[in-house]
This record gives structure tokens, sequence and C-alpha cells, in this order.
């Protein structure tokens, strides 16, 4: 009777005996053959091949197109002509500026407020599903399509933001195409006009702070479900307050999380164009200065002006931009996350 | 080493990448499509079935190639598909182009030049023929900088027009749309204060801004100079700026806003193209007590101006045999029976006078006299430059005009900035 236990036990456990066989017949024969290194590059190649004919080789041809001033049927070198064209031209300065406004007003805004609603989420136990689908929802629509939404209740003079501002007994406002600085309105003509960001512009930012928020969200959420709830409980029985929970516990261990989404958030950011370009230009007119970012400023140049040398010139210096902008975060921010 | 080689191999993956194309030049552009003159278009709805009913007309009569008419989008769209078509070498048989798009096409050697093709006695108009076409349509399509020679046909004609709700004027206490532009400050003013509306929506729009220019007396272009900082120019401006100041007008945000506020009521007065009076009236169709179409006020109503609108059919250098098929296309559209049809189901006008003299073509007036307006617009009706580089100028324009509108820039600053900017665009394109 054992015997047969014995064959039975066996036969079972055969075909992981065969596998493990096979594995090291394999690595044996692969050590003997390439090593190491060699099964690394077959494993990798496809994914390298899609990155540097996809990346590498289009960033090498926007480069070598940046030293050409292109006409429509011949191209002759400018050498670095198209780079200090850009430094020259009050526009790319203009977008840099209107870039920069972006980023800083989106992404710490986000940010916060996804972080806030994803703690506020984890907390509360009813309706917790429908909320978050809420939140997400606006993530999961066209920018498209909801920018037409947008362009609907900000419109002048008959949309409801300005009915809203008109019950309130303010003025209503040309929301959209509105060039003068935020602060200048708000502070009633104290402060320039030029200085800070457009109204049109804060426009875009609030659309994507609601539009980008859903993910933010759902990852903070997945992040705050790995915060063990043991540590929390602890700092509360030690007489810590929910502030002190959220800043000495909560915020370090999520730390991870946060950088990840900067970094992801402010490149994003900075390659902003569809809610720009559904919000506030207009196809067939010049575009409008004050929502002009850097990359439809590239647009511009490449698709309107046909201006290829120059439209690759600042696309090469705006990349720049972004692999230093990423390495700085890395260096600065990346040592202040907790992965452990 | 090895890195070297990865590196020179990328290098020459993006100079190739970077190099691609080309361009035809030199008459060496390939049709697009091989088996059909294929013409690129912007019309959409209603008006792109009408064109299809033409072109399926033609092909059905027409011995030789067909012609294929494909949505290439907006005039834009269409002037961007064209050039990158240009630098492939590959081209379309036809195209619509306004007279400052053909330009940049007739420097690259890639359009045909009708002449021939006009004054081919077995193919070509006869000269009554071409005494029956309104001399401005066929003036438009003449190049000076180019020997004089017709490198496009007239394709869609249409004028630049105000258009105002009548409700809202009857509101106001004002019997008829204003002659001049004096008058027509004094009705924004009096729409404000009677109803508290705006009174007029603006399109910040190049073509309207030299309209005005015109109407005012003004000229928009001489002796290879722009006149943007003319007393027609500042004076044009300074209306805006006087508009904007008072708060009786505004400056829409999105493509139709104007359109959608004058038949919601929420605006007196809008400028825009006639071709736009189909979709208005389609809009209004019950309510076309309350909505007319005007001349554009003048400084001068004894000598009126406005902008000559609408695209040509530009013929492009393929094959002789496209070319062929695409010249008796351009030749059968133009026919008067085709042109009054065009006239009739679009907003468009006659651009030729047995069309306008057709019976249905008079019906339609006696039963709409709205769009008669718009024709009796056409005598006076000139077209905008076509010189190099207009393209940038007319960007340029609107700048200036949405800086004055915002109150950026005062009339005379804008005035002085436009004409410096405009004027070096203009040679740097030479």
């Amino acid at each position: 009777m054992r015997g047969i236990a014995h064959i039975a036990l066996r036969a079972r456990h055969a075909p992981d005996a065969l596998l493990r066989g096979l594995d090291e017949l394999f690595d044996r024969a692969h050590a003997r053959l390439c090593g190491d290194g060699a099964l690394a590059a077959l494993l990798l190649a496809p994914a390298l091949t899609v990155l540097v004919v996809f990346g590498l080789v289009p960033l090498l041809g926007a480069l070598y197109m940046s030293l050409f001033d292109y006409e429509l049927l011949s191209a002759p070198f400018a050498g670095l002509g198209k780079y200090a064209q850009a430094v020259r031209d009050p526009d790319f300065w203009s977008s840099v500026r209107v870039t920069l406004y972006y980023v800083i007003g989106t992404v710490p805004a986000t940010l916060l407020f996804s972080f806030l609603a994803a703690y506020a989420l984890r907390r509360i136990a009813w309706g917790r599903g429908v909320l978050r689908t809420l939140f997400f929802l606006p993530y999961i629509t066209s920018v498209v399509a909801a920018a037409m939404v947008w362009r609907a209740l900000l419109n002048h003079p008959e949309g409801v933001a300005n009915l809203i501002m008109r019950y309130a007994g303010l003025p209503p406002q040309q929301w959209l195409i509105e060039a003068r600085g935020v602060l200048h309105l708000i502070s009633g003509g104290w402060i320039g006009p030029e200085i800070g960001p457009s109204l049109a512009l804060c426009c875009v930012i609030l659309f994507d702070i609601w539009h980008g928020s859903g993910f933010m969200i759902v990852v903070f959420l997945a992040g705050l479900a790995a915060v063990p709830r043991e540590l929390e409980e602890a700092a509360r029985i030690d007489g810590a307050g929910p502030v002190q929970v959220v800043r000495k516990i909560t915020l370090p261990l999520l730390s991870p999380t946060i950088f990840f989404l900067a970094v992801v958030g402010t490149i994003r950011a900075f390659q902003a164009f569809n809610s720009f370009y559904a919000l506030t230009q207009r196809p067939d007119k010049a575009l409008f200065r004050p929502t002009t970012n850097m990359i439809l400023f590239i647009y511009e140049k490449l698709y309107q002006d046909h201006d290829l040398g120059y439209g690759a010139a600042v696309a090469a210096l705006f990349t720049l931009a972004i692999v230093l902008l990423t390495v700085i975060q890395w260096r600065v921010v990346g040592k202040r996350v907790h992965y452990s | 080493m090895r890195n070297g080689a990865l590196l020179a191999a990328l290098a020459i993956g993006a100079a190739a990448i970077a190099g691609c194309g080309g361009g035809g030049g030199a008459s060496g552009y390939r049709p697009v499509n091989p088996d059909a003159a294929v013409f690129w278009d912007r019309q959409t709805t209603e008006t792109a079935a009408l064109l299809q009913d033409i072109v399926t007309a033609f092909n059905a009569q027409y011995d030789g190639m067909p012609i294929r008419v494909e949505r290439a989008g907006g005039y834009e769209d269409i002037h961007r598909k064209v050039l990158a078509s240009l630098r492939a070498g590959v081209v379309p048989a036809l195209a619509v182009g306004y007279p400052n798009t053909t330009m940049e096409y007739v420097r690259a050697d890639a359009v045909v030049a009708l002449d021939e093709f006009i004054h081919d006695p077995a193919h070509g108009f006869t000269e009554a023929d071409l005494a029956d076409f309104y001399p401005a349509t066929l003036e438009m399509n003449r190049y000076p900088q180019f020997g004089g020679r017709m490198y496009s046909f007239p394709f869609a004609k249409s004028v630049l027009m105000l258009y105002f709700n009548r409700a809202i004027l009857r509101a106001a206490g004002i019997e008829a749309p204003p002659a001049t532009w004096d008058e027509f400050l004094a009705q924004c003013r009096q729409v404000k204060e009677k109803t508290g509306k705006y009174a007029y929506a603006i399109d910040v729009d190049c073509s309207t801004f030299n309209g005005m220019m015109l109407s005012m007396g003004g000229e928009v272009y001489a002796d290879g100079q722009t006149l943007y900082d003319s007393p027609a120019a500042v004076r044009a401006f300074r209306l805006y700026q006087t508009l904007a100041r008072e708060g009786v007008a505004y400056q829409i945000a999105g493509g139709y806003d104007d359109d959608i506020a004058l038949t919601q009521g929420a605006v007196a007065f809008t400028m825009r193209s006639s071709a736009a009076s189909s979709g208005i009236a389609d809009v209004m169709k019950d309510r076309m007590d309350e909505w007319g179409m005007a001349r554009i006020p003048q400084d001068d109503p004894a000598r009126p101006a406005t902008v000559l609108y609408g695209p040509n059919f530009v013929l492009f250098k393929t094959t002789p045999e496209q070319q062929r098929a695409a010249w008796a296309f351009i030749k059968y559209f133009t026919s008067v029976e085709n042109s009054a049809r065009w006239t009739l189901d679009t907003g468009y006008l006659p651009v030729r006078k047995a069309a306008a003299a057709h019976p249905e073509v008079q019906r339609l007036w006696a039963e709409k006299p709205y769009r008669k307006v718009t024709f009796e617009c056409l005598p006076f009706a000139r077209p905008e430059p076509n010189a190099p580089g207009w393209h940038e100028v007319r960007d340029l324009v609107e700048r200036a005009l949405a800086d004055v509108i915002a109150g950026r820039l005062d009339a005379e600053a804008a005035a002085a900035r436009l004409k410096r900017d405009a004027d070096t665009a203009l040679q740097e394109r030479k």
C-alpha cells in the first residue's frame, strides 16, 4: 500500500521535476552560449527598438532640422540661427512664461486637492464608491468634449459663470479671452495687467485641475491603502492630533506616491495642449498669446507658420528644459522620499 | 567604437527623417490619385452635398478622368495640407485657395497658369463668356507679380455684410440699420442704453477690418506696402476702441459665437461673409422678420466699398490628363446653369451675369430680398491684397485688433506697430 502511495506521489510531482530539469538545462546551455548580458539584450531589444525608432531618431531628426531654415522647397543651413531667433522672439518668452505659470498653478494645486480628496474618501464609510466614480469621471471624459461644456459655462455674456457674477453684483468677465492678469482684476487695477497669469490662463488651470485630479486621486487612494492604519492609530494613542498624524505618519509614508505624481504631473503639465487649444484657441485664427504655452508655440511654428527649423529648435530647447527639471526634481525632491 | 557606430547609424536615420520629402519643385509633382482628379474642398453639410451632385453630374457626362471631391478641412487646413503635399511632391489636381495662399503655390512652380486653358478655342471660354463674368471675380485671380497671369479661377464668392437683429433694433427704437459708421456707433450706444444688451459681437478678423478701412475711404495696400497707419486704419481702430471702452461691443471667444448671439437675440449687429446667411436663415426660419442683412456702413454711402471674399479653384501641375479633367470641371462648374444652382442653394453669389438673370435666381431674390442685398454689393466689392506674406499680415492685423479691443494698445499705437510689423513680414517674404 505504501509502495502505491509512493508511486502516486512521484507521478504527481513529475511535471515540476520535468520543468526544473528543463530550466537547469536551459540555464546551462544559455550560460555556455552567451552569458547573462546577451539574454538581457535579447529581452530588451523590442523595447529598445521602439524607443530608438520612435524616440531617439525623431529627437535627433529634430535637432538636425533645427539647424536649417526651411523654405517651401529648400532648406539652407542656418547653424544656431534658429536658437538665436528664439532668444530674440518675445512670443517665445511669452510662451515660456505661460508654461511656467501653468505648471506652477496646476501641479501643486492638483496634488493638494487630490490628496485631500483621497484622504477624505479613505476616511468616509458611506458613498465612497459613488464619490470615487464622480471624481474619476472628468478624467475619463474627452478633454475636447469637456472643454466645450466649459466654454458654454464661461461664455460671454450669457454663460453660467457670468450669470453668477451678475447675481453676486460683480461685472461679467470675458473669461476665455481676457488677457489681463487675474491679479490686476482682483486688485481693481492696483497691480499691472501684465503681471501674473491672465484670467484666461487661470480658466485653463482650473479646468485642468478639475480634469486631471481624478487620476491623482486614484493613485493616492492606492498609496493610502498601503499606509498601515496601526501606525496612525499608535500615533493617535500617543497624543498626536489629526494634522500631526498626516504630517508625521501619512505624508512620509506616501512620499514615493507624491514624488511619482509630482514628476509625472510636471511632465504632463509641460506637455499640455488639448485644454489650451480646445478652451481658448480658434483653429482659423492667430494664436491667443495669453494662453499660448510652449507646446502650442511649437505647434504654431511647425504647423501654422511652416517654419520647421524654428519649430524644431524650440522643441529641442523645450525637451532640454524638461530633462533638466526632471533631473532637478530627482536630485532635490527625490532625497526626501521614504521608500520604507 | 560600438557607440560611435550606433551614433552614426542614428544620425543617418535622423537625417533621413529630417530630409524626407524634399518637394517636387520644377513641375515634378505627382497626383495624389493617379486614377482620379482629386479636388480638395472645404464645403460641409448641404453645400458639400450640392457640390458632390455637381461633381457626379460632371463625371457622368465627361469622357476623361473623373473628378473626386474630398473634404480636406477648413481653408487653413487645406493650405497646410497643400504645403505639406508640395514638400512631398504629391499634389491634388484641384484645391480651393485664397489669393494669398495661392501665391505660395505659384512660387513653388506648382500651379497651372489658366490663360491658355481659358483662351483655348476648343475647351476655353468665348469672349462673350468671359464678359459674362463679374470683372471683380476674375480680376482677383490675376497675379500682377507673376506677369498678370490667371493662376486661379472663381469658385465661391461672397461679400462682407452687416447682419442685424431687427427685434433688438426695434426695441431700441431704431427703424433701419446704419448707413454710415457714425450712425453705426450711435445705434450701438442706443441699443446698449435702451435694451441693456451688447450692440455688436466682434469677430476679430482681418477681412472685416480691411472692409472697414475700404468703406472708410481708405486702401489696405499699395506699392508693396500696407497702409495700416493711414487715417482710415486709425479711424477703424478708434471705432473698435470706442465700442470696447464704452462696453457696447464685446469680442467673441468661439468661432461662431457672434452668429449664435445674433440668432438668440443677445446682440444687435455682427459682421460676416454673406455666405453665413444661409446658416442664419436656417436657424431663424420661423422668425425671418427678426433679422436682416445690409451692406456694411460707409463713410461715403455714395462711394461704397466692401470686401469680396471667397475661395478660387487652383489647378496644380500634375499630369496632362488630370489637368484637362480639372479644367473641364472648372468650366462645367462655372457654367450659367451651375452658377445659378450654386447661388440658389448656398449663400454664395453668382459669378456670372447670366446666372444672376436666371429666372430661378430672380425668383429667389423676390422671395428672399436679403439674398439680393448681398448681390447688390458685388459691383463695389473689392478683393483683398494677394501679396506674398499676406498670410502673416492677417495674423498681425488680428493681434493688433485684439490688443485694441482689450485695451492693451490705443488706436494710434496699434496702427503704428501693425504698419511696422506687417511691412517687415511682407519684406521678408519678397
